[in-house]
């Protein structure tokens, strides 16, 4: 490594020549990223490529033998009369969890970053959901949503209100995990746009007071056009998050019921390990991955030029 | 002056990166195809025996079992383990918790097959071990049992029955069970009814507007649970008490008239009524005095006798109108085929320990569990244990006078439980029409029938 950071000899004495200098230089280059291109080549392209062959195979999970269908998973995905139900759930799952974390997650960290006692604790009480478990929240909140002895009917009973049926019937079961994702992830979307708004230069505020601007056109005309990249980088971590959530929908309902809560995502898990139609379930996954794909560049392409970077 | 090449005036360009990463994706492509033999279907169809001269076969030195714990079993499970390694000190048992429920440990079983993490002998329920054993997963029994000198003829023939296929056991009960009637006795007297169970699910339907006095307004005479690996299994109870099955070995009965009565009874239960309600923890609701009654299964039978305040009756499932019939569940235990014959020798005497007479009704009496042994049913452990707690005679006599093994559909075909809870869920949580629900799972059986058990049979 030292030759490589060492000056340029004199011109009169031979040194090295262009090709092994490049070669030197190409396998330090081989050196640093080939272990990070390794990993990646493995963990993430490996699989990928592995379920886009496993998804062209009719093949029971355990089963040393399977069969080549071609496209045959995917035309069954596509023709599959319960298809329909499992988009709509994902969307809705998505724009709820997605636009909730954002407009709630900008309130929260508008509020936090007043001048307040106690702010310090307040963040780290915001926060601390994001790095709990998935599954212990879903836990936890099964005991909260419990239609007899729950805290939410208890705050419902209080109203004078009865408390759904969380668990068993259908629009209320997606209510109830989109709340509670929305609570786990709400101080990672509060996070950083506090971070936005701290950024945000404290003379614009004031020239826009002095005009005679009022809170809310300030915040309209100033502080969200500034915000515009952390809200694009929020969009696209929320919403990559969002539809790869797994953990709270196995802990709380496994999809039901009646698959009222099966997204894209439990889908393939169900169809995998459930139902052990390993080739079905690699077609899912496939077709989840390029509907990701096309979100983000979509995004990247569409939103981005929207955003002022400061 | 030549032109220096540094690293500084050097950096790789786009096209360096992405001839790096297709050389690596190039060789993962070669070498990304190592999943299931592609082409030959039903060479996985499990051998006719092992082949193996057991008595040329020294047992392995160390074994892992991967269980759930059936019935709150962890330190059952590891009594069973000392008391075996006290007798076998030459082989120690390693307990894995492999998942949360039987559902939970087959997905992992499934997920390592073809790995080196494997365990020796595997929980295998009763709506799992045939999908093990057509992927070739698992290895029969008889003849590691025969060489063993395991009597088999005293296991209870329908529990032992229940792994059979093609001739041989694929695996022996350990956890099994049948669903119980269970009641509150003090509601049942404040109610003026008989102490006992209904003898038929019209007597229950009689019995509801007095039980429904006991209740709170939002309980119910009876609490039933749904989910997999749950609500077909009770179902099975009804659909065979109006003289309907799931399915009649292969082929899918449940658009038969008595299978649509079957679903219209259990719609009016929930329903038109209301004598059923669901519940998610039907067991706690019970125990707080939401429900007057309760279909449970017996491995729940010391957990409810532990936690209810009140006497606990336990009774024979309702019959229906055409007759009677009570499928028999919970698990078995099998024996990995990939493992080695030290591993599956030690796996096998390590499971003919556990289900001998005094082992079996060590564990049914700590867990509600039946003994899966004939001597054991009749023994003195088993006899002390009437004595004292009676409701555990009630599901061994229901084993000898009612028991059914379970229609293919719903055991034999991978997803079979799956699919028919949600038909069962259609009717009672959506109030679907019956005949509309059990019509649409009929293709779904078939199909699952025909991609994931037909080429391997």
């Amino acid at each position: 490594m030292s030759t490589l950071t060492a000056p340029a000899r004199p011109a009169t004495r031979r040194g090295p020549g262009r090709r092994t200098i490049r070669l030197r230089t190409y396998l330090a280059f081989l050196l640093l990223a080939g272990p990070n291109v390794a990993l990646l080549l493995i963990f993430v392209y490996r699989p990928l490529l592995e379920s886009l062959y496993l998804s062209t195979l009719q093949w029971n999970l355990g089963s040393p033998d399977a069969r080549f269908i071609g496209l045959g998973n995917y035309v069954e995905w596509f023709t599959a009369p319960g298809t329909g139900t499992v988009l709509a759930t994902t969307g809705v799952f998505t724009v709820a969890t997605v636009g909730g974390s954002l407009v709630l997650g900008l309130a929260l960290a508008l509020l936090l970053n007043r001048r307040l006692r106690g702010r310090s604790a307040a963040r780290t009480v915001v926060f601390a959901p994001y790095v709990l478990s998935g599954v212990a929240v879903g836990m936890l909140w099964l005991f909260m949503f419990d239609p007899r002895y729950g805290l939410v009917a208890s705050g419902l009973g209080m109203l004078g209100l009865p408390s759904p049926q969380w668990y068993t019937t259908s629009p209320w079961a997606l209510v109830m995990i989109i709340v509670v994702y929305l609570w786990k992830n709400l101080g990672y979307v509060a996070l950083i746009y506090l971070a936005g708004l701290q950024a945000v230069p404290a003379e614009l505020r004031q020239a826009a007071a002095l005009d005679g601007a009022s809170t809310v056109r300030t915040f309209r005309s100033i502080v969200l056009p500034l915000l515009a990249p952390t809200t694009f980088f929020l969009l696209v971590t929320t919403l990559l998050s969002s539809l790869q959530s797994f953990d709270i929908i196995q802990a709380m309902t496994q999809g039901g019921p009646l698959g009222s809560t099966t997204t894209l995502m439990y889908q393939i898990y169900q169809e995998g390990f459930v139902t052990g139609r390993a080739g079905y379930a690699s077609a899912v996954a496939t077709i989840l991955f390029v509907l990701l794909l096309a979100v983000t560049v979509v995004q990247l392409r569409f939103v981005e030029r929207k955003v002022h970077y400061a | 002056m030549p032109e220096l090449v540094t690293p500084s005036s050097w950096s790789p360009s786009r096209r360096d990166v992405l001839r790096l990463g297709g050389l690596g994706a190039l060789a993962l492509a070669l070498t990304a195809c190592g999943g299931p033999t592609v082409g030959g279907t039903g060479s996985s169809t499990p051998s006719a025996g092992t082949g193996i001269d057991w008595s040329s076969i020294t047992p392995a030195s160390e074994i892992t079992w991967w269980s759930n714990h059936p019935g709150a079993s962890k330190e059952v499970e590891e009594e069973l383990i000392r008391r075996f390694t006290a007798q076998h000190p030459e082989i120690s048992v390693r307990l894995v918790t492999a998942g949360a429920g039987y559902d939970e440990i087959a997905q992992r079983f499934q997920a390592a097959s073809g790995t080196d993490n494997l365990p020796d002998l595997v929980i295998a329920s009763d709506v799992w071990w045939f999908r093990y054993m057509i992927n070739g997963q698992i290895m029969p029994v008889d003849e590691i049992f025969a060489h063993l000198e395991v009597d088999v003829a005293d296991y209870n023939p329908t529990l032992y029955g229940d792994y059979s296929y093609d001739g041989k056991h694929w695996a022996a009960p350990y956890a099994r069970s049948m669903p119980l009637f269970y009641y509150n006795k003090e509601m049942w007297a404040a109610a003026g009814l008989p102490d006992r169970g209904p003898e038929t699910w019209a007597e229950l339907e009689e019995w509801a507007p007095a039980l429904r006095e006991q209740v709170p307004a939002d309980g119910a005479p009876l609490g039933l649970g749904t989910g997999t690996s749950w609500s077909a299994w009770w179902f099975a109870n009804m659909l065979w008490g109006q003289g309907g099955q799931y399915s009649q070995e292969w082929t899918v009965t449940l658009e038969t008239p008595e299978a649509v009565a079957a679903g219209q009874f259990v719609h009016d239960l929930f329903h038109a009524k209301e004598i059923a309600a669901v519940g998610t923890d039907t067991n706690a609701d019970f125990a707080a005095g939401v429900f007057a009654s309760v279909v449970g299964t017996t491995g729940s039978l010391t957990g409810l006798l532990d936690t209810v305040s009140f006497d606990l009756g336990a009774a024979y499932m309702p019959d229906g109108p055409a007759g009677t019939g009570v499928p028999t569940g919970g698990t078995g235990l099998a024996i990995p085929s990939s493992r080695t014959p030290e591993q599956q020798l030690a796996a096998a005497m390590f499971l003919a320990f556990m289900t001998d007479p005094e082992n079996t009704a060590y564990f049914s009496q700590s867990t509600g569990y039946m003994p899966v042994r004939t001597s054991a049913q009749e023994g003195e452990t088993m006899s002390a244990i009437y004595d004292s707690t009676p409701q555990y005679r009630t599901a061994v006599d229901q084993l000898a006078t009612k028991a059914r093994s379970q229609d293919w559909a719903r055991v034999f075909v991978p997803s079979g439980d799956q699919i028919l809870t949600d038909g069962i869920e259609e009717i009672v949580l959506k109030g679907t029409d019956p005949a509309e629900a059990l019509a649409a799972l009929t293709p779904r059986l078939e199909r699952a029938f025909r991609e994931n058990v037909e080429p391997y049979l």
